[in-house]
């Protein structure tokens, strides 16, 4: 039992980064992972969160809005990919579209979830938990 | 490849008295908590997102909702004077997403719609498209306020 507590305790902080220009939706993304138990690294939109990027990738999973200024966030998909110490991470996309070719473009990009706009918070929660799961089979099978 | 498998899509389809509050909105009045600008079982739905610190989720959501709203039809208003269609269509697509999941429907319709204009329509059905959305948006107002007063007590 003693064992079990200390693994418990050494089991790092499940970091993930929302990106999302909308502050409703970052409010209720943000609200719904830390009930979840994550540490949530926020950014207002895709260049800041390309910023953080550039120097931290010890992030569990991503959520990113597909829409925002500066820089997209099929973009920021894309440039996730392509980063090795990236490219582990799962990320969901979130959008307002209800779009099939953007849902495909998002998966041939590299996302692992997409969540279309309205959902419930049931929806919300469901899909934050299959994201972060499959973060951990992705890391197993590596 | 990275992910085997896709892993899910889930597709679904007042002012002095606000002052003193330090609410920066216009507080309702009770005559108009009823109306069907906001559908409330959507927005208390996030009631089991509450957390034990004793805030209050949805005050929360409903002031920012407000706050960003309110930029938002005026971002539209502008783009539309301008004729801007890039920024009224970027700012109809935010306020959309956000007003569709707080359950602010007419808002978020009105914005469907301004999300597909462009040069080709008429400036004055685009300015009553406009006009009904800064309607619109001001009954949802008022019914989101008049809730956060009484989630307030």
């Amino acid at each position: 039992m003693e064992n079990f507590r200390m693994k418990l305790k050494e089991e790092p902080p499940r970091r993930v980064l929302v990106a999302d220009d909308d502050p409703v939706m970052r409010h209720l993304v943000t609200t719904t992972l830390k009930q979840q138990e994550c540490e949530v690294v926020a950014a207002n939109d895709g260049r800041e969160a390309y910023r953080i990027l550039q120097t931290d990738s010890q992030f569990r999973a991503a959520i990113l809005d597909m829409t925002m200024p500066f820089l997209e966030g099929l973009d920021l998909v894309r440039y996730m990919r392509s980063e090795r110490r990236l490219m582990r991470i799962p990320i969901m996309m979130i959008s307002a579209e209800q779009d099939m070719k953007l849902m495909t473009s998002s998966f041939s990009a590299g996302a692992a979830a997409f969540l279309s706009k309205p959902f419930t918070p049931d929806q919300l929660q469901s899909a934050i938990r299959m994201l972060l799961g499959s973060g951990s089979s992705i890391r197993r099978a590596a | 490849m990275m992910f085997p498998e896709k892993m899910i899509v889930l597709d679904q389809a007042n002012h002095d008295e606000a002052a003193d509050n330090g609410h920066p909105f216009p507080v309702a009045s009770a005559s108009v908590i009823a109306n069907d600008a906001v559908d409330m079982e959507v927005l208390n739905a996030f009631e089991e997102l509450q957390r034990d610190d004793g805030s209050d989720l949805i005050v929360e959501l409903i002031d920012l909702y407000l706050l960003d709203a309110a930029e938002r039809v005026s971002q539209i208003r502008e783009a539309s004077i301008a004729t801007e269609w890039v920024l009224l269509k970027r700012a109809a697509h935010n306020l959309k997403g956000s007003s569709g999941n707080l359950g602010v429907r007419q808002v978020a319709e009105i914005c469907q719609k301004l999300e597909w204009v462009d040069r080709h329509d008429s400036p004055t059905a685009v300015a009553a498209l406009i006009q009904l959305l800064e309607y619109e948006s001001a009954m949802a107002s008022s019914s989101l306020l008049a809730l956060r007063q009484r989630r307030l007590g």
